[in-house]
């Protein structure tokens, strides 16, 4: 190696920075690609919800009363009926096509059965493959038909005698308004980046972290970062991984206010916790793939499993299938994925407002992340002085 | 003739060296077989209870009257929602829902119930959790459903005390409503999300894989243990050999994501497996192409984790599976048109959940073919003009260059 080299921890840290600026691929995995998915996840869901969906109507009755029906789905925000299908078996071929994604059928002698009170049935069809525009359907068909009926009964009402200011009462004698605390509008930017952010840099940290200390090994650069350390394992870890925590942690600031500075998702907590999260977060990340290289320090080994969990933590962290209902063998991996704390405190922080009393457990759970692999870093050692790649 | 003859022959040596050094490599082999076997099962299991139930609610009932508690009591009944208990006040709820014990308060005002005896709207809330869609989703099911119920009973009962003879017309069920959910009948989440999820777990076991031969071509014989090249006089017919060659390992794996994972898993399986075959066939032609093109950023193995590992989620996102592709920004749209998977996942769903035939996805299916023959045609010049010079330009490199060369000229 090099005569006469610098040693010590600030030495070591302007080395791993030289390290990261040299390779362009830390450029990409640092800045490029955590950057590109914060831009690329809010514009994708700017919208807030997919409107106009494209709906069939199947009217099989072709009357004044059921052309009123499909005046009043017309005039739903959420839906826009794009085919008219003469019968069943058409709407449900457009809808295999994936050309509407669900469908209104009124049924023959709609108008006359009902006159007659023979009880006609309306259906709807919601095509479920596709859960969130089938859920927007579900949602508009329910209020469709309950106005249809309503309308119906009022009129009924009324040929019986009854006042129509009397009558709307009757028709809906029970009305629970359901609130969402912290998103009203059901955006899907607020519901998703929150989480998918935070597990985007989570991945990218973890993967960076294991990367950066596999590469010592492969290319047997170890050796010499252990004689700048002065034989010293925490010394070579500490000042190898500091100043990407720094970057990362400018990263994660970005990442904090881009969401919600830019963005202006809900925010309703406090700015200092939520700031304070963020920050262990990043170190909680790189401790928790400092850990896993401690127990595996194998390159291409450790980054599958980090990789793998990373991955999965977008599904096991339960952002958008709650923990409570996955199956408890599964559900204890929930709570091992730093990513999860995250989202926890992002919950009560930012959308609900929650004093930081109910949050202080996963500060704390921040804090075992750092000191954890405190306890393994001194196996390192013996791979940092001898290092092996296996392929 | 002697060319042709040549081509195939060179073609074929690609093949089984490519073969052989597949096998012999642990890392490819992980992209191969642990990923394509195992990932869909452990993916599987995480959303198997397919369905979000008993989620726990507070009540605070300020009017304490039959029609409340009869309201309260329905909302407990249906499957989606769980009674955790009264509380006195709204702080005293907001407490349980501070320390997350329930998701939902049901607040009913006072004069709830004799508002409705007068034949008045009775008005209430329900404040719900938002961190998670589907809670909130199963609390909007379940209280549309009370208060459409509970609205019929209470318009058969009292609209004999309007009109005396009204009973008789308005019993039963005046305009029954019937919600049919298609495709995933259950709407449960498992089945919503794991038949594309599979396709895209293919896309990028593939791509991984290949990234990850690419890399090693840059690595020196020693690191890697064995010689990582090769390749055949003719650039494409490397490229057609070792496209066969992934594409002989990946067929049986392949099917087992598409035919026997959904049939472990119960997922909705209307689809014709023959059909669903031949539609993924170009999506994986396609998606080696789409991977030659990817070698030229790999320039080490384990890079491929790096860089190609999140990319997952764009897929996942941008492939319409959780939002529509026909909302997507028109930026977003197009790029989306690029990836084999978006095909692939728009294709597959319709068949394999809504039960669409082979001809039915048509376009889906055209235009994987296309992207097919777009992505071959850009790796063709990647490999050709960036992935063989750089692989050929250090010393054992420079000698595997004049290895070729003699091969070309004999």
């Amino acid at each position: 190696m090099m005569g006469g080299e610098k040693r010590g921890l600030w030495a070591i840290m302007v080395r791993s920075l030289a390290q990261i600026a040299r390779r362009p691929l830390m450029w990409v995995a640092m800045l490029g690609l955590p950057l590109f998915l914060f831009l690329f996840l809010t514009t994708m869901l700017d919208a807030g919800l997919p409107t106009r969906v494209p709906t069939a109507i199947v009217d099989r009755d072709g009357t004044s009363l059921s052309r009123e029906v499909t005046q009043t789905l017309g005039g739903m925000q959420m839906v826009d009926i794009t085919t008219t299908a003469n019968s069943f078996s058409e709407a449900k071929k457009a809808l295999q096509e994936g050309k509407v994604y669900g469908f209104f059928l009124i049924p023959e002698n709609f108008q006359a059965d009902l006159l007659a009170g023979r009880g006609p049935a309306i259906s709807y069809y919601t095509n479920m493959a596709y859960f969130v525009p089938g859920s927007m359907l579900y949602k508009t068909f329910t209020a469709t038909a309950v106005y249809t009926k309503a309308g119906v009964a009022v009129n009924v009402a009324q040929s019986l005698g009854v006042n129509p200011a009397d009558a709307v009462p009757l028709m809906q004698p029970v009305n629970i308004q359901t609130r969402g605390i912290g998103n009203p509008q059901l955006n899907y930017g607020i519901y998703i980046s929150n989480s998918f952010v935070p597990g985007v840099l989570q991945l990218m940290i973890m993967l960076v972290t294991c990367f950066s200390l596999g590469e010592e090994i492969k290319r047997h650069s170890s050796v010499h970062l252990m004689r700048m350390a002065g034989g010293s394992v925490y010394k070579a870890v500490f000042g190898k991984l500091f100043p990407q925590t720094v970057i990362w942690w400018v990263v994660a600031l970005f990442m904090e206010a881009w969401l919600f500075k830019y963005n202006h998702y809900t925010m309703s907590g406090s700015w200092l916790w939520l700031t304070l999260s963020e920050l262990m977060f990043v170190v909680a990340c790189q401790g928790f793939a400092l850990l896993m290289f401690c127990i595996i320090p194998n390159l291409r080994l450790s980054l599958s499993v980090i990789s793998l969990s990373g991955i999965l933590a977008f599904s096991l962290a339960a952002f958008s299938f709650p923990e409570q209902s996955m199956y408890p063998a599964l559900s204890i991996f929930s709570w091992m994925m730093p990513v999860r704390y995250n989202f926890l405190i992002y919950a009560n922080e930012a959308l609900a407002g929650r004093d930081i009393y109910y949050s202080r457990i996963w500060y704390v759970v921040y804090i075992i992340y750092m000191v954890a692999p405190l306890a393994m870093v001194w196996k390192l050692k013996r791979e940092f002085e001898k290092p092996v790649y296996c392929p | 003739m002697k060319r042709i003859k040549d081509f195939i022959l060179g073609l074929f040596r690609v093949y089984c060296r490519e073969f052989k050094l597949i096998l012999s490599d642990k890392g490819i082999m992980i992209f191969l077989l642990f990923l394509p076997l195992g990932y869909p099962i452990i993916y599987s299991l995480i959303y198997n209870p397919e369905l979000v139930k008993e989620v726990p609610f507070v009540v605070v009932d300020h009017d304490r009257s039959t029609l409340s508690r009869k309201l309260v009591r329905e909302l407990d009944a249906c499957d989606e929602a769980r009674l955790l208990g009264y509380a006195a006040d709204l702080p005293e709820a907001r407490r349980a829902m501070d320390s997350r014990q329930c998701f939902a308060i049901l607040e009913i005002p006072e004069g709830f119930g004799r508002k409705i005896g007068r034949g008045e709207t009775g008005a209430g809330a329900m404040y719900c959790d938002m961190s998670l869609l589907l809670r909130y989703r199963g609390f909007l099911v379940a209280i549309t459903a009370v208060m459409q119920n509970m609205g019929a009973e209470l318009l058969e009962k009292d609209i004999n005390t309007f009109v005396p003879l009204a009973g008789t017309i308005a019993t039963g069920n005046l305009l029954p409503i019937d919600s049919i959910p298609m495709g995933n009948i259950r709407s449960g989440f498992d089945s919503f999300i794991m038949p594309g999820v599979l396709i895209l777990i293919l896309q990028q076991c593939i791509i991984l894989a290949l990234g990850m031969a690419g890399g090693a071509r840059h690595e020196r014989a020693s690191v890697v243990g064995y010689d990582p090249h090769n390749n055949a006089p003719s650039v494409l017919a490397t490229m057609i050999g070792k496209a066969l060659t992934y594409f002989t390992i990946m067929g049986l794996p392949a099917v087992f994501m598409i035919h026997y994972v959904p049939l472990i898993f119960t997922f909705p399986m209307a689809g014709n497996l023959f059909e669903e075959i031949l539609f993924i066939t170009p999506m994986i032609l396609a998606t080696i192409g789409f991977a030659f093109v990817f070698q030229a950023f790999v320039t080490e193995r384990e890079s491929v984790f790096v860089c190609w590992v999140v990319t997952s989620i764009i897929f996942l996102l941008i492939s319409g599976l959780i939002w529509p592709r026909y909302d997507m920004p028109p930026v977003w749209k197009f790029v989306s048109g690029l990836c084999p998977a978006t095909w692939g996942v728009e294709g597959f769903v319709k068949m394999n959940s809504n039960g669409a035939r082979l001809w039915q996805v048509s376009h889906e299916y055209e235009m994987l073919w296309w992207l097919t023959l777009g992505w071959w045609v850009v790796a063709y010049f990647v490999q050709r003009f960036i992935v063989l010079p750089q692989t050929l330009g250090s010393r054992p490199r420079r000698r595997e260059a004049s290895r070729l060369k003699a091969i070309r000229e004999s």
